[in-house]
């Protein structure tokens, strides 16, 4: 009986060793981060991560197939061998198109990541993290969140607001039904407004280059406000933006897409990429890369749509077009000289040649160039007429691009032939820089049905104004309703 | 036949009897002296017909004769009674005989595969398969015996209700095995292996630094170091593995020595493995065509004839044929020795094992070294130590993925090399990917592991039927893995060069203590058993890579040596699980059983609120044979059974922290610096639980003619309810699901064992059959959600798992029905001899989101496996069959070689391609646009039978071998895949992803072999 004894007390002993609460080592959990400075400026920076996660990500090309491929300007390259792809170029999706069912999800999780870091920064004990950084924090995620509710509500229309981290998974937690767009807009401005309490890029030290600045929340807010064609507030807001003196026109158009002149005095508020470190290359520059050219590689998936007439339409002198187009390019394999159809080439990193996947290049939502032409555009409107600050405006942006005052070539403008040519300038200067849907959307169901059909994209119809709610989640949530153009 | 038994000299054969009366009278004359002559004869217990060429040994002695061909020994020796004879023979069990008196005798064998009579190896013991109320097959010696580089190869058709699919053909690659049908739709559904007491989840890992198939982890464990393998499959089996036992357990025991018989066995084998059959596609001539007529069809401006002229093509030869320049005939060999034996308190086995494969893609292969030391100690009369340790080392060298359907697609135009030598780099045209060749020549993607795996265990005997056994094991395990790609080939052009490596170590541990009592009084039989056991396993995972080389000569060896660093990563996990378990076996009489279990689980994988889950089982069984009303039956039915169980399982195959939510790390840049980033990854549930599956089984074994013929049939039903779902919650919460305890899963079916000895005696020949029938159903999904559609596939509820969902073809849209039929082809620009599509959802207009419909199931209706084994004289011979019936494959493959784009290689369908002057109803035409549609067209019946192996042996006759000592003697040859009857077009009808949402497609899976097998196998 002895041995029993012994054993048994070797067994009380071993099932000591292993303990079944799960502690992991390599991941934390929820409740014990979020508790200092650090943490909250990494849960913070977790959000500007959501901007493109992996994979086709928002401001990593998804909105540039999900969303501009549905335009008269671009789309579907050979290399774009997905059916959901070429369906939304050829404006054939439906609610189970899977980009478009993309670009909610990811936008609703840089939401929550938004959210979270909103709520639990707030509740940060005093003492762990300073006043003003828990403040600034709190409105980076305000800026981002703003940024994609903004997406969403012109994309989808009447969309559900989640203020709050989900924390249980009872349906009534789960199941969230739309808002009018107006309620959406509501909290979109409410967010921009607190995030105007942000510092000023010179504010910020040089490693905090890149975060949403004052200068990004206002002059976003001008454009939401031009979007709802709240034109006073629109003027005013982007008046603001252009007397603070923060911000300027780069000389030479190039330099908006230069390396070396990244987060410059035109950028306001951009997407960072670095290639080869670790980090993630801009895919847009390999996805309009030239695949004819060896050693290039690239991917030709975003291709310019030839028959909406874009290409053609820049002047000789244009600056822009040699920026914003290649057609001709010296293999680094064979030094032959290839020419082909118009590839875009604002992305194309030439230091990665042939690995465009790693450019360098950042992408900007919103430059100083179009604080400039939503002033131009909101004065237009509010006069019914151009006032000279309206034409100052338009041809600060023609006078860079090299080509001739639209005061010296047109000075005696209609209302609606100056909002012609702010939406061609707009048109023009924003190429590739996922512009195009919104400003065709803005100008009413009949403008952009007639302007892709006359680009050949017959199937155009006024329910493309908006994109369909994605099926899976109106099977998710009983809550929710189709659009009704789409029902 | 009663003078038969008595007198073994009534065959008239005059020269016998003469030699025999010598012996009689030599012995009766030197009685007195040193030598005895001692005779005997060793006849089959059920047809009396005697045995040639049984081994009878005296026990205690080197003495060992052979029977004759009348089944007839005899003894000239110095040994003085009693003496005790061990009598074996191959395919009987072993027999020891003891002559009190007399000199001779004779000797009543029983055939080993007379299954009623076995002593089974179930779990935490032994039972004899008389005594067992679960339904647990027994896989036969014979499919052990093949060549094969991990176990789970050998089961395919080898029992009832086990269905085992290939998942890659890469040497060392995986298989996927479904017991009794997948119960899970998205937590594990591989059986728990239970190898010499010791559990394993069979689940591959990959550090992530190489890419393609993952090697199998029970490759490192040498089959032919296994002594059975036993498959138990109702609840009343499993339960006693609790959590883990849902999905059918497996349990393998390795060889141990055997007293009284040390043995050294020798055997090799070499086999040459070959492509079933290559893929029609079109050569340089028919590729050139194809591409001029789809850049025509895009812009007819540019004439006909955009790609090459007429004058080009004709000069065109067949052009690289990439799959000849990659598959190739490839060798295969394995060695092994084993040294086994003992006395009364030693055994051991100890064997080493060299297995090495060559893949039929070149560059491809797998190695095995294992050695293995079982020792049985009887260290008291109250102790018995038993130890089983295996190291095995396996190096992998792996197809990167993509290969095979580079293979396809590379077009015949393209050559290997550029004029220069250098590699051409790639696809030449718009879709891009790499030349597969150079790929497979110079990219370096391999794995090696050690393995160190064992258990060692005490018995001590307490009290008289009470004992108490300990176990401790352990498996240990390190991964390392390497992948380098040149900057030479077009992967490592752009990164110039690129380096990776990564290790896994993992360590698991187990402690087992079970208190068993046996006590027999009266009629009554009581087995208890009762016990605490602990399990824990740990994994981590590093890797490490760098780009930017000077030289390709280093390759991974030096990952500082490369100018970039790429991100490295590690990861650490663990589980740990507690148990207490206990069952009784009582039996009434040998004619009523009784058997009742429960576990009680405890894992850290779940929920803080529901870490702890119980499994009970309970069964019954009626032998009928043994009641006094069956005796005038019993000359033609001498054993009957019946079977009933119910009891509870669960299925924990989540990974780990799943109840947690976990947060992410993520970087971002400021300041041209990368920041980090945490963000949360999941929504927590602290409810998590178990899958838990309920099963009734109903079954019957009978016996029939002395065993002649042993039927077994089994009929079950399993529910499965509480799964592992991850269950899609709307994206507004910020997470695309959430993993669950949601929705329900049934398999019901009937399973058929049955085994027949129709000839004994010189002339054998033993027929044995299974086959299983399986239906799966989902009966809820959770949320009361219908379906669920995950890309080819949907889940629906009342359907089984796995069926395809797509769209319907309707022929070809012909030139004169544009404007009426052309909203049936899904193009914005419909044209003649584009593919139509049925309208499912009658909307009048075809969408490919739209207009799906179920259009096929990956399920069989039946599986089977048929084996016929003959013997005669030294000579023997087994073929076995296994089919498949009524399941469908996706080939993903003829997907992609259709898309006659030109901007690819396509099927030698292509040929046959619409044309205005061909107006095919069956093939498109040629077409830049390359979005593929999946439809009804790729879904191809899967039903296949295969000539799995034949065997053929011969061994040498045993009066031969004495003279040069050895006592066996063996050739044989084996074939392996060598015929199989199928429609399916791809490379193999056996292929899986070995996913239960998306079963059945065959993308560019490595395809499996036919090999052909010499050996010879040397007893001393």
């Amino acid at each position: 009986m002895k041995n029993i004894v012994y054993l048994l007390s070797t067994l009380l002993v071993l099932s000591g060793c292993s303990k079944l609460n799960e502690d992991p080592e390599s991941y934390l959990t929820t409740d014990q981060f979020y508790q200092n400075e650090q943490q909250a400026t990494a849960a913070v920076n977790g959000v500007y991560r959501k901007l493109f996660e992996s994979g086709q990500s928002l401001y990593n090309s998804l909105i540039q197939i999900g969303v501009e491929m549905a335009t008269d300007d671009y789309e579907a390259g050979p290399r774009a061998r997905n059916a959901h792809v070429r369906a939304i170029s050829g404006l054939t999706h439906d609610a189970s198109n899977d980009r478009m069912e993309q670009l909610w999800k990811q936008s609703y999780d840089a939401i929550n990541t938004a959210n979270i870091a909103i709520d639990r920064i707030a509740l940060i004990p005093e003492g762990k993290i300073g006043t003003d950084i828990r403040s600034r924090l709190i409105n980076e995620a305000k800026f981002l969140r703003a940024l994609n509710y903004f997406n969403l509500v012109r994309w989808f229309g009447d969309v559900p607001i989640v203020l709050h981290e989900t924390t249980s998974l009872k349906p009534e937690d789960l199941y969230v039904e739309k808002s009018s767009e107006d309620k959406v807009y509501q909290q979109i401005i409410q967010d921009l407004k607190d995030a105007e309490a942000l510092p000023t890029a010179k504010e910020y030290s040089s490693s905090d280059i890149g975060r949403a600045t004052s200068g990004a929340a206002k002059s976003l807010l001008a454009k939401v406000y031009l979007t709802r064609k709240d034109w006073q507030n629109a003027a005013a807001k982007s008046q603001e933006v252009i007397e603070s003196n923060t911000y300027a026109l780069f000389d030479n158009f190039a330099d908006v897409f230069n390396v070396a002149t990244k987060n410059g005095k035109e950028h306001i508020f951009s997407v960072q990429f670095k290639g080869n470190a670790s980090y993630q290359g801009n895919s847009l520059a390999s996805r309009s890369a030239a695949n004819e050219v060896p050693g290039i590689n690239g991917d030709y998936a975003d291709a310019l749509h030839k028959a909406g007439g874009l290409y053609q339409s820049f002047s000789a002198g244009d600056q822009r077009k040699a920026v914003t187009f290649v057609s001709e390019m010296v293999s680094p394999i064979d030094g032959k000289t290839y020419t082909f159809d118009p590839h875009f080439n604002k992305y194309y990193d030439p230091s990665v040649v042939g690995n465009q996947g790693q450019s360098s290049k950042n992408f900007p939502v919103i430059r100083y160039a179009e604080v400039l032409l939503i002033y131009a555009e909101a004065l237009n409107e509010i006069n019914n007429a151009p006032t000279t600050q309206a034409y100052w405006a338009i041809d600060e942006v023609r006078k860079r691009a090299g080509i001739a005052k639209l005061q010296d070539v047109a000075p005696n403008l209609t209302v609606a032939q100056f909002r012609d040519s702010v939406f061609q300038e707009r048109r023009k200067e924003f190429v590739y820089e996922h512009q195009r849907w919104f400003d065709l959307v803005r100008r009413g169901a009949d403008y952009y049905v007639a302007t892709l059909k006359a680009a050949g994209k017959t199937l155009a119809a006024p329910k493309h104004l908006h994109f369909p709610t994605p099926q899976r989640e109106l099977n998710l949530n009983p809550k929710l309703k189709q659009h009704p153009d789409w029902q | 036949m009663k003078q038969k038994s008595k007198h073994i000299y009534t065959h008239s054969q005059r020269s016998s009897l003469l030699f025999l009366f010598s012996f009689f009278f030599l012995a009766s004359v030197y009685a007195q002296k040193e030598n005895i002559t001692l005779t005997g004869k060793v006849i089959d217990e059920a047809t009396k017909q005697p045995l040639s060429g049984a081994t009878v040994h005296i026990k205690g002695t080197t003495h060992e004769v052979i029977t004759d061909d009348r089944g007839v020994f005899g003894f000239l020796t110095g040994q003085r009674l009693p003496v005790t004879y061990i009598v074996s023979y191959v395919g009987y069990q072993t027999s020891e005989v003891t002559l009190k008196e007399g000199s001779s005798i004779e000797v009543v064998l029983r055939q080993a595969n007379s299954q009623l009579t076995d002593v089974l190896v179930v779990g935490y013991g032994r039972q004899r398969r008389s005594d067992v109320t679960g339904s647990i097959a027994t896989v036969s010696s014979k499919a052990l015996q093949q060549p094969s580089s991990s176990l789970d190869q050998t089961l395919k058709g080898a029992a009832a209700g086990v269905q085992v699919t290939q998942t890659s053909g890469q040497p060392g690659g995986g298989v996927s095995i479904r017991i009794r049908g997948g119960s899970s739709i998205q937590g594990g559904n591989e059986p728990l292996y239970v190898i010499d007491g010791f559990p394993i989840y069979n689940s591959a890992s990959s550090a992530g630094a190489i890419t393609g198939a993952t090697v199998n982890p029970l490759s490192g464990i040498n089959p032919a170091d296994i002594e059975s393998i036993n498959i138990l499959k109702d609840a009343s089996a499993t339960a006693i593995y609790g959590s883990r036992g849902a999905n059918g357990v497996i349990i393998v025991t390795t060889k141990k020595g055997k007293s009284d018989r040390n043995q050294i066995t020798y055997d090799a084998s070499y086999g040459v493995q070959s492509l079933r059959k290559k893929i029609a596609l079109l050569d340089a001539k028919g590729f050139a065509a194809l591409r001029n007529d789809a850049l025509y069809d895009t812009d007819p401006s540019k004439g006909k004839y955009q790609y090459l002229t007429e004058e080009q093509i004709s000069q065109l030869g067949k052009g690289t044929d990439w799959q000849d320049e990659a598959f190739q005939k490839a060798p295969v060999q394995n060695h092994q020795l084993t040294i086994s034996g003992g006395n009364a308190k030693t055994r051991y086995a100890v064997s080493g094992n060299y297995f090495n494969q060559d893949g039929i893609i070149k560059n491809t292969d797998f190695q095995r070294l294992s050695g293995r030391a079982n020792l049985d100690v009887v260290a008291s009369n109250r102790l018995k130590i038993s130890s089983n340790f295996t190291a095995s080392r396996t190096d992998a060298n792996v197809a990167p993925n993509g290969i095979v359907s580079a293979l396809l697609t590379m077009p015949p135009t393209a050559t290997i090399y550029e004029p220069d030598g250098s590699y051409t780099l790639r696809n030449p045209f718009e879709n891009i990917f790499s030349n597969p060749i150079a790929a497979l020549n110079e990219q370096k993607n391999k794995t090696t592991t050690n393995r160190l795996f064992g258990t060692a265990s005490g018995e001590y005997t307490i009290l008289n039927g009470l004992e108490l056994k300990v176990l401790l094991g352990t498996d240990v395990s390190n991964t390392k893995e390497s992948s380098y790609i040149p900057s030479t080939i077009y992967e490592g052009a752009s990164t110039n060069g690129a380096a990776s490596s990564g290790a896994i170590n993992t360590i698991s541990w187990l402690n087992e203590n079970t208190l068993s009592y046996s006590k027999k009084f009266s009629r009554h039989t009581i087995d208890a058993l009762g016990g605490f056991t602990q399990q824990e396993f740990q994994r981590d995972i590093i890797r490490a890579g760098a780009q930017q080389f000077v030289t390709d000569d280093l390759e991974d060896n030096s990952l500082q040596s490369g100018a970039t660093v790429v991100k490295p990563y590690s990861d650490n996990t663990r589980w740990v699980l507690h148990s207490f378990l206990g069952r009784v076996n009582y039996n009434f009489d040998q004619k009523y059983f009784l058997t009742a279990s429960l576990r009680a689980d405890g894992s850290s994988r779940f929920g803080k609120g529901n870490k702890w889950g119980y499994f009970p089982s309970a069964a019954l069984s009626w032998k009928l044979s043994s009641e006094p009303f069956f005796d005038h039956l019993l000359p033609v039915i001498n054993d009957l059974k019946l079977r009933a169980s119910f009891g509870t399982t669960g299925n924990l195959e989540i990974g780990e922290y799943q109840s947690l939510s976990t947060l992410t790390s993520l970087t971002y840049l400021f300041g041209n610096t990368i920041v980090t980033g945490f963000t949360p990854n999941r929504l927590a549930n602290s409810e998590l639980g178990w899958e838990t599956t309920y099963q009734y089984d109903a079954g019957v074994d009978v016996g029939l003619f002395h065993n002649r013929l042993t039927l077994t049939l089994d009929g079950y039903y399993k529910k499965t309810k509480d799964l592992l779902l991850n269950v899609e919650i709307p994206w507004t919460t910020g997470q695309p699901s959430s993993l669950q305890n949601f929705g329900s899963v049934q398999n019901k079916g009937f399973e058929l064992g049955l085994n027949s000895r129709n000839f004994t005696g010189a002339f054998q020949w033993n027929t044995g059959i299974n086959a299983s029938i399986n239906r799966n159903e989902v009966l809820s999904i959770g949320n009361g959600a219908q379906q669920y559609i995950s890309g080819n596939y949907i889940i629906q509820v009342g359907q089984p798992l796995g069926l395809f969902y797509g769209t319907v073809t309707d022929g070809i849209l012909q030139s004169h029905e544009v404007s009426e039929k052309g909203k049936y082809t899904g193009s914005a620009a419909p044209k003649g001899g584009d593919r139509l599509y049925k309208d499912i959802n009658g909307d009048g207009t075809f969408t490919t989101a739209a207009d799906r419909a179920i259009i096929g199931s990956a399920q069989p209706d039946i599986i089977y496996g048929i084996s016929n084994d003959f013997s005669w004289k030294g000579f023997d011979l087994s073929i076995f069959f296994q089919g498949s019936e009524g399941n469908k494959i996706l080939n993903s493959n003829k997907q992609t070689l259709e898309l006659f784009t030109g901007q690819q290689n396509a099927s030698a369908a292509a040929l046959d391609r619409w044309t205005t002057t061909n107006p095919s109803n069956t093939i498109p035409r040629a077409k830049l646009d390359p979005a593929p549609v999946f439809s009804d067209r790729f879904i191809e019946d899967g039903s296949f039978v295969r000539l799995k192996t034949l065997t053929i042996g011969y061994s040498v006759p045993r009066a031969l071998l004495q003279k040069v000592k050895l006592s066996n003697l063996r050739f044989y040859l084996i074939g392996q895949n060598l015929f199989t009857w199928t429609k399916y077009t791809g490379f193999d009808p056996e292929v899986t992803s070995g996913n239960n949402v998306s079963p059945g497609t065959d993308a560019g899976i490595y395809p499996i072999s036919k090999v052909i097998n010499a050996g010879v196998t040397v007893n001393f």
